[in-house]
């Protein structure tokens, strides 16, 4: 195998390198410097390497171009483009450019490149197609075939149990958004398919800052679909990392938690399903809910106490677990369980099943705080206590309760650029 | 700044590219210098915006983050900003402690 890493930083190159021969030992590894060097003309080899991996700045040339350029030669190789985060339009313009491939250069991990270079040479130097690899080829292909009027699916960047997620574009400004695709496997399945359908018409009537904004859905090649925000800053999982946030910065967060919670409950919907990987942030900072699949009007909600038990163990109500009915406090509740890990970067429950997990929610008192933390003790047991008639009624007063206790806490927008403490 | 911001953990097997990195990190800080004098804004954020990508990548997070700080700063032309950011650089590159794990 041969690739080309071109890039304007030595160090990153020598990393990117470095990473490739550790995976690849009899891999051919060029680097190429823009600082030095032009952009490749007509005699360059490109066809000679199986991959490009291109930078999007180059010092003081443009990584669009030189895609362009490369682009429009009958030997270019896949190219795998590097953008920065928090700057999906270029994304967007590079996959739209014909990139085969992109990754945001702060998060490029080792396993994110070798998974990237893996796939992009499937069929050449990877001839063996892992399970995993297979389906996210066959996730590739249904985006390429999937038409949705005015927009174009670019790319696929995540799958989770029920639905496929693909970067994608508005046609008419390139504005990134996001599409998520329901499995076909679950399309089938008439409950399901209604679920998704009741997720895209409940986020649609609240109409808030603090929950995702959904701009379209629909079918096409038979697969249900909502178009809807992307959102640069990542979920809450990426920035927790296994690590606590800083207190004021927590408590930032969980401050508007409580008010997305307090604009969906006002329209008689719980989201039931409250996790870190739920809570998106934008660009400057804001945090928005996302993932309606299991949430519910509370109408709707089985009264008879036989409801299903959806959640996720780790953030579940007791009540939630026992399949009671239930009511905005289990939302409140499972907030509670994210501040604790917002503030000790652990879970407040550990276990090695679910259902281990899922009954210390029942049974077992939750951990104290550390005694720095101590100031928040009471907060968070007025969030988590088991018996719900215990606990903050509505997000309201969770909110008036924050205000009167720790009334300086940051504006949003000054935290939002808040450094992370090291580890 | 607590101690734990200058204890970076680095995976063992980068060992060797530690010094180089670390080399250029310093020249990095240097040309900063040299930027700021000249108040070559543009200079200040092209390196700032390298270090934003490159910082991350070997793990020292504080490198990325000082680099965002000093973009931001230079695309406002914010000079004091600028050289608390760059005496920051300087004492975190001083200080900085790698665990190769």
């Amino acid at each position: 195998m041969r690739i080309l890493i071109i890039d304007d930083d030595e160090d990153l190159r020598t990393l990117l390198a470095h990473y490739l021969k550790q995976e690849w030992p009899e891999a051919e590894l060029e680097q190429f410097d823009p600082l030095d060097r032009t952009m490749p003309d007509a005699s360059f080899p490109l066809g000679s390497y199986d991959v490009v991996i291109l930078d999007y700045q180059l010092g003081r040339g443009d990584g669009l171009k030189w895609l362009a350029e490369f682009k429009k030669r009958a030997d270019c190789p896949k190219i795998l483009f590097l953008t920065g985060a928090g700057n999906e339009i270029i994304a967007v313009r590079a996959m739209k450019a014909g990139a085969d491939d992109y990754q945001r250069k702060q998060e490029l991990t080792r396993e994110r490149l070798i998974k990237s270079v893996r796939e992009l040479t499937l069929g050449t130097v990877e001839k063996t197609l892992s399970p995993e690899v297979a389906a996210r080829m066959e996730g590739h292909a249904l985006g390429a075939r999937m038409r949705i009027p005015g927009i174009k699916v670019l790319h696929l960047i995540g799958e989770g149990g029920t639905s496929r997620v693909y970067l994608a574009s508005r046609e008419r400004d390139d504005e990134p958004l996001v599409v998520k695709i329901l499995r076909s496997e679950v399309t089938s399945d008439p409950k399901a398919l209604a679920r998704f359908m009741e997720e895209y018409a409940m986020v649609e009537r609240i109409q808030s800052p603090h929950v995702a904004r959904i701009y379209d859905h629909g079918t096409s090649e038979e697969h249900a679909y909502l178009v809807m925000e992307f959102f640069e800053g990542g979920d809450l999982q990426k920035r927790l990392a296994g690590k606590a946030l800083a207190p004021q910065e927590s408590l930032r967060m969980f401050r508007e938690l409580m008010m997305a919670l307090g604009d969906i409950h006002e329209k008689g919907i719980l989201h039931r399903d409250l996790k870190p990987q739920n809570l998106m942030f934008r660009i400057d900072g804001s945090l928005a809910i996302v993932d309606f699949g299991i949430a519910k009007h509370i109408d709707a909600i089985d009264m008879t106490g036989a409801g299903e038990i959806l959640g996720t163990p780790r953030y579940m109500s007791p009540e939630q677990v026992q399949g009671r009915a239930l009511d905005l406090r289990t939302d409140i509740y499972s907030a509670g369980v994210l501040l604790y890990q917002m503030l000790t970067g652990r879970h407040l429950f550990e276990g090695d099943t679910a259902v281990e997990v899922a009954l210390q929610h029942l049974n077992t008192p939750p951990p104290g705080l550390p005694e720095q933390l101590s100031q928040y003790q009471r907060l968070l047991d007025k969030l988590v206590e088991k018996d719900r008639d215990a606990r903050f009624r509505n997000a309201d007063e969770v909110i008036g309760f924050l205000s009167r206790k720790y009334h300086q806490l940051p504006a949003a927008a000054a935290a939002a650029d808040k450094t992370q403490p090291l580890h | 700044m607590t101690e734990s911001a200058y204890k970076v953990k680095v995976a063992k097997d980068l060992q060797d590219l530690i010094p180089t990195f670390l080399g250029n990190r310093k020249k990095e800080l240097d040309a900063l210098r040299k930027a700021l004098a000249a108040a070559d804004f543009e200079q200040l954020r092209q390196l700032g915006h390298r270090m934003r990508g490159v910082g991350h990548s070997y793990g020292f997070e504080r490198v990325s983050d000082i680099g965002k700080h000093i973009e931001d700063g230079a695309r406002h032309g914010d000079k004091a900003s600028l050289e608390t950011q760059i005496a920051q650089y300087d004492e975190y590159l001083s200080r900085v402690q790698i665990a190769y794990e």
